[in-house]
């Protein structure tokens, strides 16, 4: 279980994060949702310490974690890996050294076992041909798999997808939504998943939580989202140009 | 922000990524085929460059030299023996500090600038490898490696340039020129230190300035102009500290 206690970031004079508590329960599919610059990502990256907070807690299976040095989050990295919005896949590497990464810095594998398993973990995704190729060579759709593979390799319990089908075709965004549905209901993996694309939130999220201007707006199921007649909502909901929100 | 806290704020930086990355040399395994990729980018890659920029400055100074010496004291023959000392202590390593800094300070700067930027740096954290670790590490060896190397490259070719302007001007016979009864061992041992105080300085500034970008391609032009003001500001001012401390030694 997570668990966000009153907290606080500010970058600069700007408050990201205003107060937010929030708490995310084991198997669930958890989507993140609101307007860009909303503190979404800024949120989850709390959570594997890429930020820390200003003020308030923040607890991780039990443990705080508030302030725990870089070194102190290594072992949390194994059970909570992230997709990060651009795929970031290595230029330098090849997609399998790319997947192989994990195990050889985590798990302290041999660069021939690493490649191995990462060659079975491509495979899982279809990606097992292009396995030598570098990720300049593939599609946006492709890479996303592949950082994907990358975040499964270490078989997480909690998975953050940061803005996971932005930029994808329609056909690869589908195959990622499924593929986070299916980490959950067969592998019971948690999903955190940041993203402004309603079909997918409407479609895979189990809870949805919405940030505005820096609190949490909303927090329910997507049933509950979809019938929010907050002016707020009803404007994200329905993508409407003139609203609250600017 | 004032002048001052900038400053402040940037030797903090570069000293917490010296610390970090000296730190790194004796704890994290070293990445091979970083390595290997460093050298040849670093180092491979700079020879030209540097070689043509030292035969160049070696045969102006050389012009220079020849054409004062002629004019005030009519006579050239002392103009190699002159140039020696001159060359091994100063022209060599500094300048192939410069070139290297501009270079290759440039290079580490925007590559790892542009990884900040685009969370690949990030990315690397989650997977459990030290961004200074994997990613400058390398570029530290390759630099200790290659700048030293580079420093004797630059100083042949810009004796072999002086050689030729000096003969083909000034008359000066290549025995007469080549004559290095000046050079003791401080001016080698000058020649070494500097290089290797270069080679240490530039990538760790250069890194810095890298590894502290943000925003988006803005944030790292600023890095990389950074990178390239700072690593050659740093060579010039170690230029003169490491030359007192030698002159006052011997």
């Amino acid at each position: 279980m997570i668990q966000f206690c009153d907290v606080c970031k500010k970058f600069g004079e700007q408050t990201v994060l205003d107060h937010v508590s929030l708490t995310v329960f084991d198997g669930q599919v958890l989507f993140i949702v609101g307007k860009s610059g909303a503190g979404k990502s800024v949120l989850v990256k709390h959570l594997i310490g890429l930020l820390q907070p200003d003020t308030g807690q923040i607890f991780f299976d039990g443990d705080e974690i508030t302030h725990w040095k870089e070194k102190d989050f290594y072992p949390l990295r194994l059970k909570c890996a992230m997709v990060f919005q651009h795929s970031t896949l290595f230029d330098s590497m090849s997609l399998i050294e790319n997947v192989a990464l994990p195990l050889r810095k985590h798990r302290h594998l041999s660069h021939q076992e690493s490649l191995k398993q990462a060659l079975e973990k491509l495979a899982l995704l279809g990606m097992e041909s292009y396995a030598d190729q570098l990720p300049a060579m593939i599609g946006d759709g492709m890479r996303k798999r592949v950082a994907i593979a990358r975040a499964l390799m270490l078989e997480p319990n909690y998975v953050i997808f940061d803005e996971p089908t932005t930029g994808l075709d329609p056909l690869s965004a589908e195959q990622v939504d499924q593929l986070i549905r299916r980490l959950s209901d067969e592998l019971k993996v948690t999903s955190l998943v940041v993203s402004h694309d309603l079909r997918s939130i409407f479609t895979v999220s189990d809870r949805i939580v919405m940030l505005y201007e820096g609190k949490i707006h909303f927090d329910g199921t997507p049933e509950q989202f979809a019938a929010c007649e907050d002016p707020v909502i009803y404007q994200f909901v329905r993508a409407l140009p003139d609203g609250p929100m600017v | 922000m004032s002048l001052i806290a900038v400053i402040q704020q940037d030797l903090r930086s570069i000293a917490s990524t010296l610390s970090g990355t000296l730190t790194s040399l004796f704890k994290d395994p070293i990445e091979n085929k970083e390595l290997w990729s460093s050298l040849y980018q670093l180092g491979y890659r700079s020879v030209f460059f540097v070689l043509l920029t030292l035969g160049f400055l070696g045969a102006i100074m050389n012009l220079q030299t020849g054409y004062q010496a002629q004019r005030i004291l009519g006579d050239c023959a002392m103009v190699g023996e002159q140039m020696m000392p001159l060359l091994v202590r100063q022209l060599a390593p500094t300048l192939t500090g410069l070139m290297v800094a501009t270079r290759v300070g440039s290079g580490i700067a925007a590559e790892l600038g542009s990884m900040v930027v685009t969370e690949q740096v990030d990315a690397l954290r989650m997977c459990g490898a030290s961004p200074i670790g994997y990613l400058l590490k390398p570029r530290f060896l390759a630099c200790m490696v290659m700048v030293p190397a580079l420093t004797v490259f630059g100083g042949v070719i810009a004796f072999v340039a002086g050689l030729v302007v000096s003969g083909w001007v000034f008359g000066i016979q290549p025995a007469s020129y080549a004559c290095f009864d000046q050079v003791n061992r401080w001016d080698v041992w000058e020649c070494c230190i500097k290089a290797f105080v270069f080679s240490m300085v530039i990538p760790i500034v250069s890194g810095s300035a890298g590894l502290n970008a943000y925003g988006g391609s803005e944030g790292v032009g600023e890095a990389t102009t950074k990178a390239v003001v700072e690593s050659c500001l740093a060579v010039i001012m170690l230029d003169l500290l490491v030359g007192g401390v030698i002159f006052l030694l011997r």
